[in-house]
């Protein structure tokens, strides 16, 4: 790999630089409008952001999900941009452990072989990859659960399954979106103490989208994305809580409690 | 590769009576390929059994009626072989003609003192045994050259008669004394032949035996250096021209002589068992294709069902290389396996029609060999491949970021 594709900051994780993104269509929609962003090794990040903020295109390029149009994105220090699938594939699988607001287990697959699968990938043999899963659903508390099926489990212990797939290959990063938007408050409080732990004792680097200011602020640092752009951590954080009336296509005016 | 065989496992028993569904029609095909299959390899080998067993390099030739004025002659006039024939055939066609022999016949009846039947016998050469199938001499020999030689007085009977001649079962038959025309032979083989109950005596005996000392019935040339359709017509030809010029007839008067061309006849008959297996494997190859379309799609139901997981798999690092790997496997693994049960099936559905069948005049050993079942096995696993390709390039072109939206 040529060396001007690694930047020197060891403790930086993500960085992006300028990263504009554009759905291209019958109008083509500019979403991401130069986004800069640092994130560095150890933080528990959020991400808010209204509907159509350009959130959800952000998170998938974070996650190498998606490609984008022109910038520069690092992750660990490797530029992540017009990737093939394989390297894609690759980056993912080594690089990222991903938490979903729909947990997204496959539903035939067991606890132990839900989490192992990323290690299947990796080309890990059985044996290893069942043993290093049990160890990760032990620190999740869900040992006794390890040969149940998703439909056999509570919301909580599917999410602390995807959070322990996530983990299993020791990722730079965990991405998390909307981790808690399926669980009631309770429960959604546990699986954030997780994150927290997660961020805490093992220095794991944590980013979550969410909408959920309670959920923001248990966080380390917020990022606020507004039309394509990053707010400027000096403008108060009371926006958070208080969108501002918006216009949708058809004309019809929303006030802040129609908007979710 | 256990592990793939596991992930496979573990997709087809989720979905067991889809699965299930979709192998039958495979099953079906397979099973019709198979029994097709080996009903032409039945009919194939009683060809072989009746046309190829014996020597087909062979012309014979009866002789007949002119009907087109020739040289003077008028049309109507009977041809007859004789004794010049059988020197001037071969001398003139070298190239060809390797031996020729020739039978006459005599009326009569044959007698013992036990028994006596009506039945003209045929005077014939050696090689004359070719006309019996392999086995068909039940006890004994054939008539030998040195009974030629000797114009010995024996006789080669079917056991039809040797029943009649020595009573009830003919037991005894064998170097026995039969009285031929005022001839006392002695019987040196008895055979059981399904379609023939010619009695045969040497040719020279027979001779000794005939009114008419030149008249021949037939002509049999054995035919050397041919090997195509081509060398079989050339030697026919020059056959037909020497007698055409022997006997004063139209060479091109069909009815003068009856030529049957074993050798053409022969190339002909593999051609058309050729046809009929290509026709057969044509045909299978059809039946079994509703079978794939039918995987083909239940495939593409398949990857559209699991975009989702699909997208899962892809988000956690699955290779495009991994997942194709994957829908194919699943896509060969089922057509191998239901394949396999409609493999076996035929082979018992035909292994019971040849328990019942075998030995007919139509139908001999309607079974597959290993070979074909081999070659069977290999366009199960190739059509199970092509089914599983396209839906496996439509799994590639999901985008994990869409399959996941995907609810």
């Amino acid at each position: 790999m040529a060396t001007d594709n690694i930047i020197q900051q060891d403790d930086v994780v993500i960085k992006l630089d300028d990263v504009n993104k554009t759905y291209q269509g019958a109008v083509p929609l500019h979403v991401l409008k130069g986004i800069n962003l640092e994130i560095r090794k150890g933080e528990l990040v959020s991400i808010m952001g209204a509907s159509g903020s350009g959130k959800s295109t952000l998170l998938n390029i974070l996650g190498i999900l998606d490609n984008y149009d022109s910038g520069e994105y690092f992750l660990d220090g490797t530029l992540i941009k017009n990737l093939s699938e394989n390297k894609a594939a690759e980056y993912r699988n080594r690089m990222i452990g991903f938490v979903f607001q729909s947990f997204n287990l496959i539903n035939y697959k067991d606890a132990v072989e839900n989490v192992a699968l990323p290690l299947f990938y990796q080309g890990v043999s059985r044996k290893k990859r069942n043993r290093l899963a049990m160890e990760q659903l032990e620190r999740m508390g869900l040992a006794d659960r390890a040969h149940h099926l998703p439909g056999e489990m509570s919301g909580g212990q599917k999410q602390r399954v995807a959070i322990a797939r996530a983990m299993i290959t020791n990722p730079s990063l965990i991405l998390a979106d909307e981790p808690t938007g399926a669980l009631d408050s309770k429960t959604s409080h546990d699986v954030i103490e997780i994150f927290r732990e997660l961020n805490k004792e093992e220095g794991k680097t944590i980013v979550i989208v969410t909408h959920d200011p309670g959920v923001a602020e248990q966080t380390d640092r917020l990022i606020r994305i507004s039309d394509g752009l990053i707010v400027p951590a000096d403008i108060p954080a009371d926006g958070i809580s208080k969108p501002q009336a918006c216009v949708m296509p058809d004309g019809e005016i929303l006030t802040p409690p129609d908007i979710v | 590769m256990t592990d793939l065989a596991r992930e496979i496992m573990q997709t087809l028993s989720h979905n067991k009576l889809r699965t299930a569904l979709t192998g039958i029609a495979v099953t079906w095909g397979i099973f019709m390929l198979i029994v097709l299959l080996s009903m032409a390899r039945g009919v194939t080998n009683a060809f072989d059994y009746n046309m190829l067993s014996r020597n087909t390099a062979m012309i014979r030739i009866w002789a007949g009626k002119t009907s087109v004025p020739y040289n003077g002659n008028r049309e109507g006039r009977y041809i007859e072989f004789d004794d010049k024939d059988l020197k001037a055939v071969p001398a003139r066609n070298q190239k060809y003609v390797e031996a020729i022999s020739s039978r006459v016949s005599g009326g009569g009846k044959l007698s013992t003192s036990k028994g006596e039947v009506s039945q003209s016998y045929s005077g014939v050469y050696p090689s004359e045994s070719s006309r019996l199938n392999p086995g068909d001499l039940k006890q004994g020999r054939f008539i030998n050259d040195r009974d030629m030689q000797e114009k010995a007085k024996v006789i080669v009977i079917p056991m039809y008669y040797a029943k009649q001649l020595f009573p009830p079962d003919g037991e005894g038959a064998l170097g026995g004394r039969v009285n031929c025309n005022g001839l006392s032979m002695k019987v040196v083989g008895v055979y059981e032949s399904r379609n023939r109950r010619d009695v045969y005596i040497p040719f020279t005996t027979a001779r000794m035996l005939s009114s008419d000392q030149n008249k021949l019935d037939n002509l049999s040339i054995d035919l050397k250096n041919v090997s195509t359709e081509a060398d079989g017509t050339a030697a026919e030809d020059g056959i037909r021209e020497t007698l055409s010029s022997i006997h004063n007839f139209d060479s091109k008067d069909d009815n003068a002589i009856y030529v049957g061309n074993y050798f053409n006849n022969s190339l002909t008959g593999k051609a058309a068992m050729g046809i009929l297996d290509t026709c057969v494997w044509v045909l299978g190859i059809l039946t079994l294709l509703t079978g794939i379309v039918g995987i083909s799609n239940i495939m593409f139901v398949t990857v559209r069902e699991r975009t989702h997981e699909i997208g899962i798999r892809r988000a956690i690092g699955a290779k495009p290389r991994k997942i194709l790997t994957q829908v194919i496997a699943e896509s060969v693994s089922i057509t191998v396996l239901f394949g396999y049960i409609g493999i076996v099936l035929g082979m018992m559905v035909t292994q019971l029609i040849a328990h019942f069948v075998d030995d007919g005049e139509m139908l001999r050993n309607p079974t597959v060999s290993l070979a074909i079942a081999f070659e069977v096995t290999l366009v199960l696993i190739v059509s199970g491949a092509l089914a599983g390709l396209f839906p496996a390039l439509k799994a590639l072109k999901v985008k994990p970021v869409e399959a996941l939206r995907d609810e």
